[in-house]
């Protein structure tokens, strides 16, 4: 046994001098300390995404995307394919939780301040990766074609609506004309199954390059101890193997949500119908949704949608933007007006989505 | 003495002659000859010293024709059109005259006679169809209850007649009318007894109203389909009124409860049958034993054609039974339900066929019923697997979808009973039978497959479980090791 | 020391724990493989049959005569004239809910529960009915006859 691996190692090493790769990967290191845990979280994220990927190839094989055939393509996955209900229910259930994965990765990332020099590419690509998505996340919610997404569709392209100057175009460029309608499914799907993977692996693959290359990012507080007294592990075997028994935890989540809590199916758009009552977009948007809500009307000249859509924007922006003006973090400094931020907003958007959900 | 007697004959024919004299223009119009005047002797106004002027105005004590007949003194010559109406109604909707003449007659005929279908425009667009004159004539005119009046209810036939019966007059008006509503009416019960004289049985103004008629497609008429019930009980379920005819008067009463009755009724479904569509209208006769099912059948088409090709057609004709009659009743009329089916005591089956000899009609009815019920029951059972496949949150819409063929199937057998072949029963009840049974399965292939998903996640939990929990073993002895090696270094 | 004494006892462990590892191991990939490999083949039925699509074939379906299509949940009568013109009605009879077809002989629509006719303009003309029925848009594109909610 031994001796084939062997000798299908040597035979790689021949054409791509397999053994610098090695030697580099096995003097990966991971730092040990209080904020570890969190380093899994990325790969959590990668784990789901592949399922994604997976799962969503597999439904490719028999979803069909045409507004009269879309439900029911996905009731026959349900129903008459085998563990046609397991894949479909898994993706969905995945979407969900990858969003909410990327959100904690994100938001561990920001409160260690592992965006600041040198690593704010890594930031960014990650940034991007999470619009897209929620994209992702926007596109796919609508291919089933059942009632909730279709007016969750027309909600949320009216919002983009709303945008100055730019917003009816964008609107009537992602609706596929001025209505939601099976046109608008069909650039759903190409943009859900080509246009953001693609632009995705772009990101995906800079960014995993960056962390590879560049190693994982130590807290202040670490990289300030002597490096003989530094906690660390290899990152193979050690870290990977810690990682894929985590992604195995997470697939066995994954399988219980699958049976015990199905993805509803619901009914048939119908674009005559009036809009059910209680309409509302998934969790991930709820919070910015809810609080569209609570602005008035209109605020001296601005109407109050605009205004919402705009401070949004703008907050996202700062955000993305953050290793740039964060300037006493890339120095070395402790920036306490970070956390202060960081913990705002995640406290706005826990509030904000919970009363969205309960309201 | 004699002058006495002269004064008292002067005073006498003095006063006969005033009398007279109060009604010139008939004295006059008699000696003429003309036929109103000759006619006006026998009219009831005149019987109550109502004169010409009553009507015609005029001054009635004025032997001068010119005085008489003077415009200035009230004259109207001869009403024509609705004036002729009108001046009738001058003292007959006017509740103080009447009053004066001690009479208990109505006073609201008029204003009925403008709002029914008579006191509609006629076609010179002058005056109305109808006047009062129309119907009671205009000079001889009698008490309703005199026989020599044209509305006496032995008369008023006739006297619709005249303009109902007169195809080239009814074309004018409404040319999809039947003309012939008298010659059935002779055949009819009420017809013959009111040709024979009898003034208390319906004639066409005890249904249809004398001054109130309207179209029978309005709502408020008597004869619109959901009142007519109501008509004919108005004398049908009288007993007092009855008393002398010797037929029941209890049919009211039962047809309300019964199924057409309850859907005519209360449901105001104008498709299920009031008196007239079984007995006849205007030829109302009850039909004859024979033709039973025929008159059930110009609605229950299948099951009468069923009925009559069937062995019990012979049967009931040969015993005198009257067909759909004997099992379901005439006028209460019971919901058909399972229970009527069977050989036990208690369905309608055992009042004839018994258990002696196995006979073939027990046999039959036990047959039909066993196959009925187990349709129901298979039926029941797929739709309670399904329900349970849907709460499970599985996808049965397909199997749910074909509930509807077996619930067809229950409403075919119910039909196809009446052909009273077990048979033929079992024929048809074996599709719902097959159906059910295909649902059945789907549900609980559906529900199985709910209990094995859950199994099925068991194992690989159990797998996960296992892997992971060694997986984690290894990494810490992995970690154990290498701290292990790395003092063996230090 | 330690060491000589673990060897030994490790060797067995090492044995033990790697065989339910690799155990655990290929039982955790079949429970992953099976249900995707079974979900790869294809299912009795191959395809999603959604009527509100198809409903037939133009060249194989006669003149005067019906067929009877599943649009949905609801069954649809599909009747093709003896002029050649399709029309398409809701197939759920308006009296008791049976499913009625079309019958070349009576040149209607007829309900076989109760003797209900409907004619080519889905009036009801006869029997216990009370409504017309439903009527559906019938389009033909090339050869294939697609049935569509009227709007």
């Amino acid at each position: 046994m031994k001796t084939i691996w062997n000798r299908l190692y040597a035979w790689i090493d021949e054409r791509v001098q397999l053994n610098d790769l090695v030697t580099f990967m096995a003097k990966k290191y991971v730092p040990v300390h209080r904020g570890s845990i969190w380093y899994y979280f990325g790969g959590v994220s990668l784990f789901l995404f592949i399922i994604q990927v997976v799962t969503g190839i597999l439904l490719l094989l028999y979803y069909k995307g045409s507004d009269s055939l879309a439900f029911e393509s996905i009731q026959f996955i349900m129903s008459k394919v085998t563990f046609g209900w397991l894949i479909r229910s898994i993706h969905s259930w995945t979407a969900n939780l990858f969003i909410f994965a990327v959100l904690i990765h994100m938001f561990s990332v920001f409160f260690e301040r592992a965006y600041r020099r040198p690593r704010e590419v890594t930031w960014l690509t990650g940034m991007l990766m999470l619009f897209i998505g929620l994209g992702f996340g926007f596109s796919g919610y609508l291919l089933p074609w059942n009632e909730l997404a279709f007016f969750a569709t027309k909600v949320g392209t009216d919002i983009a609506g709303v945008i100055p100057v730019v917003g009816k175009p964008i609107m009537i460029f992602l609706r596929g004309g001025p209505d939601v309608t099976g046109a608008t499914l069909s650039r759903f799907f190409g943009f859900h199954i080509a246009v953001l993977p693609g632009i995705f692996t772009v990101l995906l693959a800079i960014h995993l390059l960056l962390v590879q290359r560049q190693g994982m990012s130590q807290p202040q507080e670490f990289e300030s101890t002597p490096d003989d007294s530094k906690k660390t592990m290899p990152f193979f075997p050690n870290f990977l193997l810690r990682d894929l028994l985590f992604w195995l935890i997470v697939l066995n989540i994954l399988a219980m949500l699958a049976v015990f809590f199905p993805w509803e199916l619901g009914r048939k758009a119908d674009p005559f119908a009036p809009a059910p009552a209680g309409i509302r977009p998934e969790w991930y948007f709820l919070f910015m949704f809810q609080s569209l809500k609570y602005i008035p009307a209109r605020l001296w000249f601005i109407d109050g949608e605009i205004l919402g859509v705009l401070l949004f924007g703008a907050a996202g922006l700062l955000w993305l933007l953050v290793p740039f003006w964060d300037r006493k973090s890339s120095r070395g400094g402790r920036n306490r007006l970070i956390t202060y931020i960081g913990l705002f907003v995640v406290v706005y958007i826990i509030t904000f989505t919970l009363l969205g959900w309960f309201l | 003495m004699r002058s006495v007697m002269c004064v008292v004959v002067v005073c006498v024919g003095v006063s006969a002659q005033t009398a007279l004299a109060a009604d010139k223009c008939l004295e006059c119009h008699g000696t003429v000859g003309d036929k109103p005047s000759s006619l006006f002797t026998r009219d009831i106004h005149h019987l109550k010293g109502i004169s010409c002027t009553g009507c015609h105005g005029g001054d009635a004590s004025a032997e001068d024709m010119e005085k008489a007949m003077d415009r200035r003194a009230g004259f109207i010559g001869v009403p024509k059109g609705d004036d002729v109406s009108a001046v009738c109604a001058r003292c007959h909707s006017n509740a103080t005259t009447m009053a004066g003449f001690q009479s208990v007659l109505p006073t609201n005929q008029y204003v009925l006679l403008q709002s029914s279908v008579h006191g509609k425009l006629s076609i010179s667009g002058k005056e109305r169809i109808v006047q009062c004159t129309t119907c009671h004539n205009a000079h001889g005119i009698a008490k309703v209850t005199d026989p020599a009046s044209p509305v006496y209810p032995v008369n008023a036939v006739a006297t619709c007649a005249r303009c109902h019966g007169d195809a080239k007059f009814m074309r004018l008006y409404n040319p999809s009318l039947p003309v012939d509503q008298l010659a059935k009416y002779r055949t009819s019960v009420h017809g013959v007894k009111n040709a024979a004289g009898d003034a208390r049985t319906a004639q066409c103004a005890s249904c249809h109203g004398s001054h109130d008629i309207l179209s029978v497609k309005e709502v408020k008429s008597k004869v619109y389909p959901t009142n007519i019930p109501a008509t004919c009980a108005s004398c049908h379920s009288n007993a007092a009124y009855m008393a002398g005819y010797g037929i029941p008067t209890d049919q009211f009463e039962k047809y309300a409860k019964g199924v057409h009755g309850v859907a005519l009724l209360e449901k105001h479904d104008l498709g299920a049958p009031a008196c007239n569509n079984c007995h006849g209208n205007h030829g109302a006769m009850p039909p004859g034993v024979e033709s039973i099912s025929k008159v059930c059948g110009t609605c229950h088409v299948l099951n009468a054609d069923l009925f009559s090709s069937s062995p019990h057609k012979k049967g009931f004709d040969e015993l005198g039974k009257p067909e759909c009659e004997t099992c379901h009743g005439n006028h209460d009329i019971v919901a058909a339900s399972n229970v009527l089916l069977g050989n036990f005591p208690g369905a309608v089956c055992s009042r004839c066929h018994s258990a002696q000899d196995r006979e073939k009609g027990f046999v039959a009815a036990g047959v039909m019923r066993v196959l009925i019920d187990s349709l129901q029951r298979a039926d029941d059972r797929a739709r309670v697997l399904v329900d349970e496949a849907e709460q499970k949150g599985m996808e049965i819409s397909e199997a749910k979808y074909k509930l509807r063929d077996v619930r067809q199937s229950r409403l075919e057998t119910r039909t196809i009973v009446h052909a009273f072949s077990a048979e033929k029963l079992r024929e048809t009840a074996g599709k719902g039978f097959a159906t059910a049974a295909g649902i059945s399965a789907e549900a609980e292939h559906a529900i199985d497959e709910y209990y094995f998903r859950r199994v099925g996640l068991g194992v690989a939990t159990f797998s996960i479980t296992v892997l992971a929990v060694s997986l984690y073993l290894y990494i810490r002895r992995l970690e154990r090791k290498q701290r292990q090696a790395e003092a063996v270094h230090y | 020391m330690n060491e000589h004494k673990s060897i030994p006892a490790d060797g067995g462990k090492r044995d033990f724990l790697k065989y339910i590892l690799g155990g655990s191991l290929i039982a955790w990939a079949v429970s992953v493989l099976y249900p995707l490999m079974a979900y790869l083949r294809p299912p009795v039925q191959t395809e999603v049959e959604v009527s509100s699509v198809k409903a037939g074939k133009l060249s194989t379906f006669d003149k005067d005569s019906g067929t009877i299509v599943r649009f949905g949940n609801k069954p649809v009568v599909l009747v093709r004239a003896s002029t050649g013109e399709l029309r398409a009605f809701s197939a759920t009879c308006t009296h008791l809910d049976c499913t009625v077809q079309y019958r070349k002989d009576m040149g209607v629509i007829w309900c076989a529960c109760h003797n209900g006719k409907y004619d080519l303009n889905g009036h009801n003309i006869a029997g216990p009915p009370p409504r017309p029925l439903d009527e559906y848009r019938v389009v033909v594109q090339g050869d294939d006859i697609l049935i569509s909610k009227r709007t």
